[in-house]
């Protein structure tokens, strides 16, 4: 919970702005607590690499310890993690998966991170973080929460999809959940199995835990029959790739589950048109909850002002740089020098740039 | 050297234009596929000095009443003022580590420590100046409206005063910088009104009013005994920056051997021209290296015209390059030190301060 600000911080922080000229005065002297210890800075949280464990086949488990200002989180939330590789900061999302309690207790959360093909971040983080290293936390989001009353709860996860359901299933466990948890977890093989020991420990001491692993290289498929006969009255809560969670919907719609019941969250970023070559693509403009689609042809500036947008812009030609903006999600190409872009957030020019697939910009 | 004539301005043909096109967009991609952690190594290092300079020059201060203390603290603001200004401040807001990702250095929401408004700076410096670049009539940069700089530029009795507003625009040049977008001489001929301008009044009053608390109330308060050491310190820093800041300028567009251009050069230009245009509208000037990061390495204003958003502290190594590209299209490549640079403008200022068939300097008959 965030506490109102009293006029004496809302003062002070006037006044550090009209020192400072930074939005953020906090970060003003960043740099300089940075260059003592990367942990004081206070415009960001800055988080400390405690450990790394091998987690499952391609997965890690990195243990960090967040600055002591960072605010918290609820079990099945997300944040975004910040890393800086050769000089350019990455942001993604990550879901945590320890319980809330451990950071608490040892000012200590977990994030359990599969190598992402075709990814840039987390190769980079499993093969260059090392102990001691310093990365940046946002604070916590997501509404894949925990019901607020006790109700029986169905789990259906796939590969790293189960990292939020460990957070939960582990703050369940311990506060000893008054209602059954069923946890249908589909993995390719035993070597993906992510959380083992975690799970086979609940499921020794947790009574009303009912664990079920189905490897699917073996051919043990999502089908009716997996799931408990009687879900009347059972929460549903679905993680992993996208032909698992449309297939998790369909069978649960059908034995009759209602939608509110059903609660869904991201499992990895969009495979925005990795593998496609085609230019163009569908734009949404976030803030003003605008769409435009174009061919590869029209630069996003004339998309957005196509579909009655005014960004700021000047030079039309890349020189300027008035129309900078951020990209929240997929893939641009520049018209300049033909390169693809990164498919995460990042600073882009409207003026020369054009889509290549589903693009998310913030204005 | 002699200004570009009409013969020479015309002598590169389309298919050179063409070729000096892709020359300098392969330095570009060159250059922006090698930027990394160095850059931001770099830029972070200036922002930490940048912080250091400041800390130290305000704590300097109230001690002003002891003669060195006074010229510590002054000299280490006024650096502090001028890093972050034209190293810092200017570069960033050019994008030029937009591709860092880090909402510190974002171009889009720096605010920097002078009385202009950062808005107002992108949309006057970046956009308009920056695109037409020494297009009489179009970049308002080229004289700041106030000096006569060209013959073609009719004379006018008031032009006799023009040294004195050259001094004034010198020692006040935040306030001229922050008044730019005004634009007096549309404002004085009607072609706008001062309601055309409210927005931009409203900002610059924001803006203008937290830098004079600051400098001169905010911290002259907290040391309030010696509250007239830190004014006439802070003062003093400013004068400094201004100073500074103006002859850098003055040097990049200013001095005679600096192309300027007619509005039809602008119509259906093409990319060739464009870098022409901006390779022969600027000038350098050399120095050591201490000179070249105080002045944001606007020392190489040509590499900056033909680059603008490219990490200045690059400029130098880029700066030869330029120089060859130059060389193999005969086109001059515009240098010299940064006193006769100066000297340079400051003749001219004076020069043109006459009508032009009177003073020196001539026109020689044909």
């Amino acid at each position: 919970m965030t506490a109102q600000p009293t006029p004496l911080k809302t003062a002070l922080h006037w006044l550090g702005r009209q020192v400072s000229n930074h939005s953020n005065p906090m970060a003003y002297l960043d740099p300089l607590l940075g260059s003592i210890d990367p942990m004081l800075v206070r415009g960001s949280v800055a988080a400390k690499v405690v450990s790394i464990e091998e987690a499952a086949r391609d997965t890690k488990t990195f243990v960090f310890r967040p600055a002591g200002h960072w605010s918290g989180f609820k079990p099945g939330q997300h944040l975004s993690l910040t890393v800086e590789i050769h000089g350019v900061r990455h942001t993604r999302t990550f879901s945590v998966s320890s319980p809330p309690d451990r950071w608490k207790q040892d000012r200590e959360i977990t994030l359990t991170i599969k190598r992402f093909p075709g990814g840039l971040v987390t190769h980079w983080m499993h093969d260059h973080l090392r102990e001691g290293d310093i990365l940046h936390l946002g604070d916590a989001f997501g509404d894949f929460l925990l019901p607020a009353n006790p109700r029986p709860l169905l789990y259906i996860a796939g590969g790293s999809g189960i990292t939020p359901i460990l957070s939960q299933l582990a703050t369940l466990g311990d506060s000893d959940y008054p209602k059954p948890v069923t946890l249908l977890y589909y993995v390719r093989t035993e070597a993906d199995l992510v959380g083992a020991r975690l799970l086979w420990d609940l499921e020794g001491r947790w009574r009303r835990f009912n664990l079920v692993v189905h490897t699917t290289d073996d051919g043990e498929l999502l089908c009716r029959d997996h799931l408990p006969e009687d879900l009347s009255g059972h929460e549903c809560y679905l993680c992993g790739p996208r032909g698992l969670m449309d297939l998790s919907a369909e069978l649960l719609g059908q034995a009759g589950v209602p939608e509110e019941q059903q609660h869904s969250t991201f499992f990895s970023a969009p495979q925005v048109a990795l593998e496609s070559d085609e230019l163009g693509g569908t734009v949404s403009f976030t803030r003003s909850g605008v769409e435009a689609s174009g061919d590869g042809e029209t630069s996003l500036l004339e998309m957005a002002e196509g579909a009655g947008l005014k960004p700021k812009h000047g030079c039309r030609m890349g020189v300027c740089h008035q129309c900078a903006c951020t990209k929240k999600e997929g893939i641009v190409v520049s018209r300049l020098t033909g390169k693809s872009s990164l498919p995460g957030e990042e600073t882009i020019q409207l003026c020369v740039t054009v889509p290549k697939g589903p693009v998310q910009i913030d204005i | 050297m002699e200004a570009l004539n009409q013969q020479q301005l015309e002598g590169l043909n389309q298919t050179q234009l063409d070729s000096l096109a892709r020359d300098l967009d392969a330095l570009r991609d060159e250059t922006l596929a090698d930027l990394g952690e160095r850059d931001a190594r770099y830029i972070r290092g200036i922002v930490r000095l940048h912080r250091r300079m400041e800390l130290a020059g305000r704590i300097m201060m109230p001690l002003g009443f002891i003669p060195p203390f006074f010229v510590a603290g002054a000299l280490s603001l006024g650096i502090a003022k001028i890093l972050e200004n034209m190293e810092i401040g200017h570069n960033v807001m050019h994008g030029q580590y937009d591709w860092m990702n880090d909402p510190t250095l974002n171009s889009q929401t720096y605010e920097w420590d002078t009385i202009c408004d950062a808005d107002s700076w992108r949309l006057t410096h970046n956009y308009e100046h920056h695109t037409y670049t020494n297009i009489v009539g179009k970049d308002r940069d080229y004289g700041y409206d106030i000096l006569r700089l060209d013959e073609s530029h009719p004379w006018r009795p008031h032009h006799l005063l023009q040294p004195l507003k050259f001094a004034a625009l010198s020692f006040f040049f935040q306030w001229g910088v922050a008044l730019h977008e005004l634009e007096t001489r549309k404002l004085s001929k009607g072609q706008i009104t001062l309601k055309d301008k409210k927005a931009f009044g409203r900002n610059l009053l924001r803006k203008s009013s937290r830098q004079v608390f600051k400098d001169y109330v905010f911290f002259p308060a907290l040391t309030f005994p010696v509250a007239p050491f830190v004014i006439a310190g802070n003062l003093t820093a400013n004068l400094i920056r201004n100073l500074w800041s103006s002859s850098v300028i003055f040097c990049g567009h200013f001095p005679d051997q600096a192309q300027s251009f007619s509005l039809a050069a602008y119509e259906n230009e093409s990319r060739g021209q464009w870098y022409y245009r901006q390779l022969t509208g600027s000038s350098n000037f050399t120095g050591p290296k201490w000179m070249h990061t105080l002045s944001g390495h606007l020392s190489y204003q040509v590499e900056h015209h033909v680059f603008p958003d490219i990490p200045a502290h690059r400029y130098p190594e880029i700066g030869k390059k330029i120089e060859t590209i130059c060389a193999r299209y005969g086109i001059p490549y515009n240098t010299g030190p940064l006193l006769s640079q100066y000297g340079n403008v400051f003749k001219r200022i004076l020069r043109r301060s006459l009508p032009n068939n009177l003073g020196w300097g001539r026109p020689k008959p044909a």
